[in-house]
């Protein structure tokens, strides 16, 4: 079966695999066929006839499309024959006949495949004199994508990924014939957490977004590749700018992580790059007010504190610093300081995984050859979204899918199995034998698994998820893809000997031990779940240094502030993903103001202590990150600059997390972080700041009895502190779940250990009034 | 939903039908038809839930097909053909007398809601023609002024049940096919009569 084909293509013999689509075979070699319903990634439909080339057949030549037939042996194709030639220019002049040719003011023109290829193969004349359709000029079909009905070659790309990859079909072709146009329910939005995708591939200007619309034309771009950080997938990413202004991310098609496709938040979170309320100068706190300060003094005060090596420093640090970024704070802390080594992560998601001497770690491309994937970790539609397309990619190649637990109840929809209320508890614990369930004897017991386990909620028992592991390891042969879901956290395990995460630093941080805290690229008493908590703490430090893109409801308690370069373009360095593949995180435009990288700043630090270090450029620490792996394999710039691996570097590493169990208290709340939420990079991103600002709970079905809601909102209480919410029915949950997304500002400073009231708004209005 | 008890019964057993409840998605837009005349948006979202795919998936479904109406309908369907074979038997004429006694445009319905009309590509009764249908039950060979008798008897009676073979012989001229049984069953709406759909019924 796996034999070659061998056919011939404009009298060369080229070779394929068999089951190749004809226009693929070209392409592989060299042989281009222009095309415009034709995707890669989406299923063939032959809607545009584009790619049309003649095949002999027992009924001699025949024009056939080559995106919809499959290669045989001994196939003999022209793709340049005069009739090839003809019906391209027929199939253009057909496809112009309604095209408004509006490019002048059209977002696409200069990369635009009608543009392109009707001059490459088009007629050069049209004999069509009439009225063209019209429609209203751009509708808008979500916040944040727009529709030009005019343009539309009703080539389906945008509709098939929407349904085939992304599994959200909310546009669809409405009429038919001449009327036909692609549309959305009425007040039923193209609302899709990969929305962008459809404005990448549409091979036209009908599909543009609010965020690049009427921004810049394509020859005035500048462009480089780098990798996305907003979750642990690392998508590959083309940035671009121009006039030294980000303008745009667009996937690329790295095949063994995110195939082109990004999530929009991962594309349209940049957007806060360009906000005029970027930290662009040091502040320091003096009584109680922050002032403007020049980043020698910065230095020159901190290095008083840093210099006789006899301070105990202690860092808690974001996901979105780089690699590089991660190992500078390293040696920082090796020369400097006297508290215990260790680093905590703004994660209060964090435990120690698993990792051991008998655990397989699985490559996210692994999903794809799997008998059965099982899933129990956080809702990862939510926190890894690409990862969630792979998923659905291996589901459709055949692969079982097996899901654990209602906080993954976006993947119930494909799952061959949903194990929820039934068999996971209020208390995220399983409480059947496992053993026992029917479906995991039939999918799971002693076949290949692909395993994605994580914690779905910060107060869940690490235990509870060890024994599904523990069961999948003794009865399948198993490999495990650890969910942490947080931006460059693998970078963070794989350059950092030791982590723990938030709730160690609740229980670990005190004056005793910290002389100087570093807070950089984090923001938890704005989203994490120990928000109170870590408030109190930083309050109690005497010197506390923070380094963020904006000042936040963490940042505004430390006594130095320093505005700090942006990973999505500012810098440069590695990122680690969840396979712990390392790609290259590039700089495109200039960090403004006196922002600096991390390192930069960490370096210059010590450079001004008078501390000699060897580590004091990027491309010192580079090599430092990596220097316990085999030269040539390292992800050091080199290597990752070879064009080879463009798509990254693996190095499987088994790092140390010495977080501890968390499971003091019941889960009396669910609480967990939607895609999209109100962070400060968040908030001041035009398009992610229009979709998730709503402040809302979900609830079992018996929460409502309970309470007595009915208007749809409520205000949940505990002492004196409360906030008014609106609330959603959510039937996978067990009848008295409550989930709070704490990513949203407010919702995260209850003290979830404790009972939180709910009170209908009604009720409470009257409450108020009396 | 806006769909009442019996209907919903009605849908789930169509769904049951078939392997797969999308497969149902035909059936159940005809029965949104024969509701309401047309298929309306809040019957789109009934049937988007009964059949689990989304609201604009069902739109493109009932959009593409034109035997869906996309407005409301007359309690009487119209639809005269104007293809080729017809065309040659003078169906231009049935056209005009027909707008003449309605007073209705192409795809229009009058304001008592009793007829709407439509000019219509072959109806599969070349053989008859020129050809007519009353809520697509078929009439053929029919001249002009049988055309208006056709129209008259219907505003007159205003049946509950058009049936084809009834209304053949008394307005119908030439037949494609002679040898079928009689059949008294007809259509109870703008949707076509179907057992299952529960659409048709036998005229006493
Ligand atoms: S909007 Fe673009 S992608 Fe969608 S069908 Fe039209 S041309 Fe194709
Ligand atoms: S899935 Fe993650 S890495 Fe990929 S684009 Fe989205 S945020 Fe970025
Ligand atoms: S690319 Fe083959 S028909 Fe469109
Ligand atoms: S042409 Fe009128 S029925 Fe066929």
């Amino acid at each position: 079966m796996n034999e070659k084909v061998n056919l011939n293509v404009n009298g060369i013999e080229i070779e394929s695999d068999p089951n190749k689509l004809l226009i693929e075979a070209c392409e592989d070699s060299g042989i281009h066929i222009p095309r415009f319903c034709w995707h890669k990634r989406l299923d063939p439909v032959g809607m545009c006839r584009m790619c049309l080339v003649e095949v002999e057949t027992p009924r001699g030549k025949m024009l056939v499309p080559s995106c919809t037939t499959e290669v045989s042996d001994e196939m003999v194709v022209d793709t340049e024959s005069d009739v090839v030639k003809k019906a391209q220019e027929g199939v253009l002049e057909f496809l112009l006949i309604n095209h408004p040719l509006d490019c002048p003011i059209c977002d696409k023109a200069g990369e635009c495949p009608l543009q392109d290829q009707t001059m490459a193969y088009g007629p050069g004349e049209s004999r069509f004199v009439e009225e063209k359709r019209h429609f209203e000029k751009p509708i808008n079909i979500s916040e944040i994508i727009l529709l030009d009905r005019e343009r539309c070659i009703l080539c389906a790309r945008c509709t098939r990924f929407s349904d085939e990859i992304s599994g959200d079909p909310l546009i669809e072709f409405i009429q038919r014939g001449n009327k036909t146009e692609v549309n959305t329910f009425p007040n039923e939005p193209f609302k899709s957490y990969f929305s962008g995708n459809t404005v990448q591939i549409c091979p036209v200007g009908a599909l543009t977004s609010t965020s690049y619309r009427f921004k810049a034309r394509p020859w005035d771009l500048k462009s480089t590749r780098s990798t996305c950080n907003g979750c642990s997938m690392g998508c590959s990413t083309e940035l671009n700018s121009s006039q030294n202004k980000m303008l745009r991310i667009l996937g690329v098609d790295n095949d063994t992580v995110n195939q082109g496709w990004l999530c929009d938040k991962g594309r349209y979170n940049f957007e806060y790059l360009n906000s005029d309320s970027r930290l662009k100068t040091p502040l320091k706190k003096i009584e109680n007010e922050l002032v403007e300060i020049e980043i020698q003094d910065v230095y020159s005060e901190l290095s008083e504190v840093i210099k006789d090596r006899q301070t105990k420093v202690n860092f808690l640090l974001g996901s979105n610093l780089t690699n590089e970024d991660y190992v500078a704070f390293r040696e920082f802390s090796e020369i400097i300081s006297q508290s215990e080594k260790c680093f905590y992560l703004n994660d209060d998601m964090l435990h120690p995984g698993f990792f051991g001497e008998n655990v397989e770690l699985a490559k996210v491309d692994d999903l794809n050859s799997s008998d059965a994937i099982v899933v129990w970790a956080e809702d990862l539609k939510e926190k890894i979204p690409v990862l969630y397309l792979r998923i659905r990619q291996a589901v459709k190649n055949g692969v079982k899918l097996v899901v654990f637990g209602h906080t993954n109840e976006t993947l119930s929809d494909i799952a061959d199995v949903f194990y929820g209320k039934e068999t996971v508890s209020e208390n995220f614990e399983i409480v059947k034998d496992i053993s026992k369930l029917k479906e995991i004897k039939e999918y799971v017991i002693g076949k290949n698994i692909t395993a994605i386990l994580g914690k779905s909620t910060p107060h869940q028992s690490d235990k509870s998820v060890t024994k599904l592991f523990e069961f999948l390891n003794s009865n399948s042969n198993s490999k495990v893809l650890n969910a942490y879901s947080k931006g460059n956290t693998y970078g963070a395990f794989q350059t950092l000997e030791n982590v723990k995460g938030l709730n160690d630093f609740v229980n670990d941080i005190s004056e005793e031990n910290t002389d100087l805290l570093f807070i950089v690229g984090a923001d938890p008493v704005g989203r994490s779940v120990y928000s109170n908590q870590i408030k109190s703490i930083i309050e109690g430090l005497d010197k506390v240094v923070a380094l963020d893109n904006f000042n936040h409801e963490t940042s505004e308690l430390a006594n130095f502030l320093i505005p700090m370069s942006s990973t999505l373009g500012e810098k440069e360095g590695t990122f680690t993903n969840i396979e712990f593949r390392t790609s290259r995180i590039d700089k495109l435009v200039p960090s403004p103001g006196q922002t600096v990288s991390d390192w930069e700043f960490i370096t210059s630090l010590m450079n001004f202590a008078g501390l000699t270090v060897e580590t004091n450029s990027l491309e010192s620490l580079n090599k430092k990150a990596y220097e316990n792996l085999d030269p040539s394999l390292s992800p050091v710039f080199d290597n990752l600059d070879k064009p080879s691996n463009l798509d990254g570097m693996v190095n499987v590493s088994k790092p140390k997390i010495s977080s501890t169990d968390n499971n003091s208290n019941e889960v009396k709340f669910f609480t967990g972080e939607k895609l999209y939420g109100d962070s400060a990079t968040e908030r001041h991103s035009d398009s992610i700041s229009l979709l998730g600002s709503k402040k809302y709970i979900e609830v079992g079905e018996g929460v409502i009895e309970k309470y007595n809601l009915t208007s749809g909102k409520c205000t949940l209480i505990q002492d004196e502190f409360e906030v008014a919410v609106s609330y959603e029915v959510n039937k996978s949950f067990p009848n008295d779940l409550i989930y709070i997304p704490t990513n949203r500002r407010e919702l995260n400073k209850f003290d979830f250990s404790r009972e939180i009231m709910i009170i209908p708004s009604l009720v409470k209005e009257a409450l108020d009034v009396n | 939903m806006s769909w009442d008890d019996k209907l919903l019964k009605q849908a789930k057993k169509i769904i049951k039908l078939y392997p797969q409840k999308r497969s149902a998605l035909g059936p159940l837009l005809h029965l949104a038809q024969s509701k309401d005349g047309y298929i309306s948006d809040d019957s789109i979202t009934v049937i988007s839930e009964l059949v689990g795919i989304t609201e604009v998936q069902v739109k493109s479904v009932s959009t593409f097909y034109s035997m869906y109406k996309q407005e409301p309908t007359g309690k009487y369907l119209l639809s005269v053909c104007k293809s080729i074979s017809c065309e040659i038997n003078n169906s231009s004429e049935v056209i005009n007398k027909v707008q003449e006694f309605t007073g209705l445009n192409n795809n229009e319905t009058d304001e008592e809601e009793l007829f709407t009309f439509e000019a219509v590509e072959c109806i599969g009764a070349c053989g008859g023609a020129p050809a007519v249908q009353v809520n697509y039950e078929t009439v053929e060979g029919v001249t002009p002024e049988n055309a208006i008798n056709l129209c008259k008897w219907l505003k007159e009676t205003k049946p509950d049940v058009v049936v084809a073979d009834e209304m053949q012989e008394n307005f119908g001229g030439i037949k494609s096919f002679d040898w079928a049984i009689q059949d008294n069953s007809g259509a109870t709406s703008t949707a076509p009569g179907f057992q299952t759909l529960k659409t048709t019924k036998v005229k006493k």
